[in-house]
């Protein structure tokens, strides 16, 4: 009986009230369980940023801070003096550095990686198979075995410790990756709706840039919201290329204050909180179309 | 264009009609193949000068002897750049390297590692795949929090992970220490193999969600019928993971344990930010001895002959991947 009921409501991982009271109460404890583990660290970081070092140290330690301070966010804004101050002070600038290079580099792709990626999905031209073999390959190739090169190539054209040298430098790995996830995004377009627009009187770029590209928002928005996520994260390549002060991006910065020991880690964590919460809220705002893009252009190829 | 909208209204003369698309059809594929490479080309441009370029030159810095303070000596020129190639040595980078003894012990403790990491992280993300896949309220918000470890910087995701697990000031010693679990404070980091561990594990911290991801969208897929019929033979939870959920998520499984091996032979930020391949050479990878030796002793020439030993490898993985896509997944898509 109990089983058609389930059946005839449509079965996907047991349905929600013909659950016994004992499986709920499990499937409750594991719910909190992953909830724990996914955000809980985040939280803590965060309540360490408003929290003071003293408390920290205190033991038994108390998860709810007994003192809250937003000291530490001033103190990276420049609004309370410290004895570290100086390397506090390069958090904002470095953040605006990491702005303009995930900015640029983002548009670049959208810009190059979609006319491709859109060619590769609809077009046959010579070399098609082996050069998105290539792509593919690009795709898992470990970035930092091009580093040397960079190094030394950026050294030669004297762009070293510029921001277009990061520019370039991170073309190298999310260029790849744009033109995949917007192939398999296009593929997921009719390729009716290019044709009757080649009918309608459409040449093939207007049907491109007029017809097929205002349908794909959320297509860009995945692509566009990854690029500038791996960009904003990215650490080695910076902390490699740009060595000079005031040239590097948010992560190297974050990444020098850490594990110093004339510095708090409650505003160590601060930085990182203030540093996490563009690429958070950006992947939180557009989950929608990051997570469909993305497994997409990973599952299908 | 040549498809003319007003040519099929109009009435035309039979073998007019008959004829027009035959003259038309070699032109049309011609300029839509060179429309197709237009658009192409940017990107492949780009692709060959930012990858493919620096790809090759540093194949050929292994294989010299790399002087960063010389100057002169043999290069060439690139739209009036001078890019410098340094003395030809041969194999002998590779040679050195592979004699090195902690390239070996580097190299064993990699495949820990990869092998650590690609188990923790298949399995977390199966678990917590079943367990969002279940039905329950608020599952769409529970979906999200996946997607934040993921889209954290691994210096921040180190950083926060030094807030647990530091011997000082870390939550968890204080929780354990709290809750009556331990006496003294654990250090973590101290141990060279704790030390390895805690670096899978907070990879797996951070990877493990694409992986759920992967599993839940393959999850979805799978017809709701089949776990019907499963369960009006009498499958109990289990039965059904192992005979319908497994084998429907088989690709996606392959998938994600290519790309979690890739991944965990590239590891370098974490290890940057948490133990610096320390203590000793504990927590030292293939991709942090060939870093290390690159730009902290700035030896370029030994250090791009251990990094494309990983290349190599990344290509071997990328031939399987490719495998996979073709094989499994064209027929199905």
């Amino acid at each position: 009986m109990a089983t058609t009921a389930t059946v005839a409501r449509g079965y996907r991982g047991g349905s929600y009230r013909s659950r016994s009271a004992g499986s709920r109460l499990v499937l409750y404890g594991l719910l909190v369980a992953v909830a724990v583990w996914l955000i809980g660290p985040f939280v803590w970081l965060f309540i360490t940023s408003i929290s003071y070092q003293r408390n920290l140290m205190a033991r038994p330690l108390s998860f709810i801070p007994p003192e809250v301070t937003l000291d530490n966010y001033k103190m990276i804004f420049g609004l309370v003096r410290f004895h570290a101050e100086g390397q506090a002070a390069k958090i904002i600038p470095s953040m605006l550095n990491s702005l303009v290079v995930a900015s640029v580099v983002t548009a670049l792709n959208l810009v190059i990686g979609t006319t491709a990626g859109y060619a590769y999905a609809r077009y046959r031209f010579p070399l098609k198979t082996l050069s998105l073999f290539a792509l593919l390959f690009t795709r898992m190739l470990p970035t930092v075995v091009l580093i040397p090169a960079f190094f030394l190539m950026l050294r030669a054209l004297g762009l070293q410790n510029t921001l277009t040298g990061l520019v370039v430098a991170y073309c190298s790995f999310t260029l790849p990756f744009t033109v995949w996830i917007m192939k398999a995004y296009f593929e997921t377009i009719p390729a009716e709706l290019d044709k009757s627009a080649l009918v309608d009187g459409c040449n093939r770029l207007q049907a491109y840039l007029r017809v097929v590209l205002p349908v794909s928002g959320p297509g860009l928005v995945a692509g566009g919201a990854f690029t500038f996520m791996l960009c904003w994260n990215e650490f080695i390549v910076a902390q490699v290329l740009n060595t000079k002060p005031g040239t590097t991006t948010l992560p190297p910065v974050i990444a020098g204050m850490n594990g110093q020991i004339n510095i708090d880690y409650s505003v160590i964590a601060a930085s990182g909180f203030l540093g996490a919460l563009p690429a958070v809220l950006l992947v939180l705002f557009f989950q929608k179309y990051l997570v469909e893009g993305l497994t997409a252009g990973s599952v299908k190829g | 264009m040549t498809a003319d909208p007003t040519r099929s209204t109009l009435p035309q003369p039979l073998p007019g009609q008959a004829v027009a698309p035959r003259l038309h059809l070699p032109s049309i594929r011609l300029s839509e193949r060179w429309f197709a490479i237009l658009l192409v080309l940017p990107a492949i441009l780009g692709i060959f000068l930012v990858v493919l370029f620096p790809l090759l030159y540093s194949l050929w810095l292994s294989f010299t002897d790399v002087n960063l303070l010389r100057t002169t000596g043999p290069a060439i020129e690139l739209f009036g750049v001078r890019v410098p190639l340094f003395r030809w040595i041969g194999i002998q980078n590779y040679v050195r390297i592979l004699d090195d003894p902690l390239y070996w012990s580097s190299l064993w403790r990699t495949l820990y590692f990869v092998g650590a990491f690609v188990l923790e992280a298949t399995v977390m993300g199966m678990g917590m795949a079943l367990v969002l896949h279940e039905r329950f309220n608020g599952r769409p918000l529970m979906r999200s929090l996946l997607l934040i470890p993921w889209s954290l910087s691994r210096v921040v995701v180190g950083l926060l992970w030094v807030g647990i697990l530091d011997f000082e000031f870390g939550a968890l010693n204080g929780l354990l220490a709290k809750l009556g679990l331990i006496h003294g404070y654990i250090a973590f980091f101290k141990d060279g193999f704790s030390a390895l561990n805690v670096l899978v594990s907070v990879y797996m911290w951070n990877q493990a969600p694409f992986a759920a991801l992967l599993f839940l969208a393959g999850m979805q897929s799978v017809p709701e019928d089949l776990y019907s019929a499963a369960e009006v033979d009498g499958a109990d939870y289990w039965q059904r993971f192992r005979h319908v959920t497994l084998p429907a998520l088989r690709p996606i499984v392959f998938l994600v344990l290519v790309l979690a091996t890739v991944n965990g032979f590239l590891m370098l930020d974490l290890i940057y930010v948490l133990t610096m391949g320390g203590p000793g050479h504990d927590t030292t990878t293939v991709s942090w001895l060939g870093f290390q030796t690159t730009f902290t002793f700035f030896k370029f020439g030994p250090g791009t002959a251990i990094l494309y030993t990983l290349t190599a490898l990344c290509l071997l993985l990328t031939f399987v991947y490719q495998r996979l896509l073709l094989a499994r997944f064209e027929p199905e898509a």
